[in-house]
């Protein structure tokens, strides 16, 4: 996994030479660059960092408060600051503010590099992972109640992302510029994954406040949702007319039984089906609710209590109750029986 | 007070939310959604409710009960479900916080 370094600095000429000379070591890192603060912000918001040089005085936004914002934002991300006005007092406020490296200019290159490369090094000291999918891992971080900062990259298309761990409860997730469980879920439902873990977690604030499994459960339905979407649907196989014949002299009960069972198929959370008239009441109150925006006739109703089942309503000379666990598939019964 | 409620208007196909109180006010429409004035009623009847996804046959009803009324957004039935309750329920917290704090609906009334 090649790692990304951006390095900061308002003089062109510095910049190049450091692209060039760093260029030697780009099966270990790759460079970024940016000419001042602002600059650099964008690229942290772009694409995933591992590492900041920056120089100290620039244009617009100078690197204390680059550095700053950096600690308030990406705290994960090491900083070495580069300068050539160099004083005790800016090492010491540098260091206080959070960098991990003070270099005065002018310096070697390869010295650069060097720190680089043993700070980076620091990215993995848990361990790394190839080809794994990212659900399971994740489920063992929790168990083992780590602490730890996981950085994933999606193989087929090159996507990384980072997860924060304290204690074995997912803190924070960051991808591209999506953060919390917005994040959580896109990189959840990465199926092909490289990892790297890094046994410390530098993010304090909680930007995840679900359960571990509750987030892996929902990536997992919108990414089949998702995928749902994206493909064509398949052309309905005509049924023979026999058994077309069959299915309209049953009971609104044994039709719905029937249909899912071929629609849906066995399990998928489907408790139970029965025919319930004292939800008729409830059922007309819908109908009206559908009225008052003008939706037409009404086809079918998912109703959640907060009991231990839910319940789909489907409407008709009596109302069919489909009990079902909360955890079915939800949308894809909703998508049947509204046909 | 769009804000609050950007990403789950930039769903596609989501055609606007509106929020209720218990007791049947109108706090936010968005767009500005001619409402029949028994929508409260109707809210009503759901009775208990935690979450309802209602297919009709030109749209679908999303609605949620939330701390101070209902939530209820209106979709094409083209839109995706799964996303939406994702947005609702990272939408669910704020909406939490801010009534705790300052008093929502009154924050509501003064963004009309």
């Amino acid at each position: 996994m090649v790692k990304k370094v951006l390095i900061v600095d308002d003089d062109q000429e510095m910049l190049l030479s450091l692209e060039e000379g760093l260029s030697k070591y780009d099966e270990t890192f790759s460079i970024a660059t940016a000419e001042d603060g602002l600059g650099a912000v964008d690229e942290l918001k772009n694409s995933t960092i591992s590492l900041v040089v920056t120089d100290l005085k620039m244009p617009k936004m100078d690197g204390f408060s680059l550095l700053s914002h950096i600690m308030e934002h990406y705290p994960e991300i090491p900083v070495i600051i580069i300068t050539g006005y160099s004083t005790s007092e800016m090492e010491r406020l540098a260091r206080e503010g959070g960098a991990i490296g003070y270099i005065a200019k002018p310096f070697m290159i390869d010295d650069l590099a060097k720190r680089i490369i043993t700070t980076l090094r620091k990215e993995a000291d848990g361990g790394t992972l190839h080809s794994v999918s990212s659900g399971i891992f994740l489920q063992l971080m929790e168990m083992e109640e780590k602490t730890c900062t996981v950085r994933l990259v999606e193989k087929p298309s090159g996507k990384q992302g980072i997860l924060f761990f304290l204690d074995g409860q997912l803190l924070d997730a960051r991808c591209d510029s999506l953060r919390g469980e917005a994040a959580a879920y896109e990189i959840f439902s990465w199926d092909d994954v490289s990892l790297s873990i890094q046994n410390s977690c530098p993010q304090r604030e909680r930007r995840i406040h679900r359960d571990l499994q509750a987030i892996l459960l929902d990536a997992m339905r919108l990414k089949d949702e998702l995928k749902r979407i994206v493909k064509p649907a398949a052309p309905r196989k005509k049924p023979a007319t026999p058994a077309k014949g069959k299915i309209e002299r049953l009971s609104p009960v044994e039709r719905v039984k029937q249909f899912l069972r071929k629609e849906v198929g066995e399990g998928y959370g489907i408790e139970d089906v029965y025919e319930d008239n004292s939800w008729e009441s409830y059922v007309e109150g819908i109908r009206r609710l559908g009225a008052a925006f003008k939706a037409g006739e009404l086809r079918a109703a998912y109703v959640d209590r907060g009991e231990s089942k839910d319940f789909i309503l489907v409407p008709g000379e009596s109302v069919t109750v489909v009990a079902v666990n909360p955890k079915c598939a939800r949308d894809r019964i909703m998508e049947a029986l509204s046909e | 007070m769009k804000e609050i409620f950007k990403d789950i208007l930039a769903i596609e196909d989501v055609r606007g939310v509106v929020v209720s109180s218990f007791e049947g006010e109108i706090l936010f429409s968005e767009p500005s959604l001619e409402i029949d004035k028994s929508l409260p009623l109707f809210l009503g009847a759901l009775g208990a409710v935690r979450e309802a996804d209602l297919i009709f046959e030109k749209s679908r009803i999303y609605v949620r009960r939330t701390d101070m009324g209902y939530l209820v957004v209106l979709l094409g039935l083209f839109a995706s479900g799964a996303m939406l309750r994702l947005h609702v329920d990272m939408v669910l917290p704020s909406l939490k916080d801010r009534g705790k704090g300052k008093g929502l609906r009154s924050l509501f009334r003064r963004n009309k």
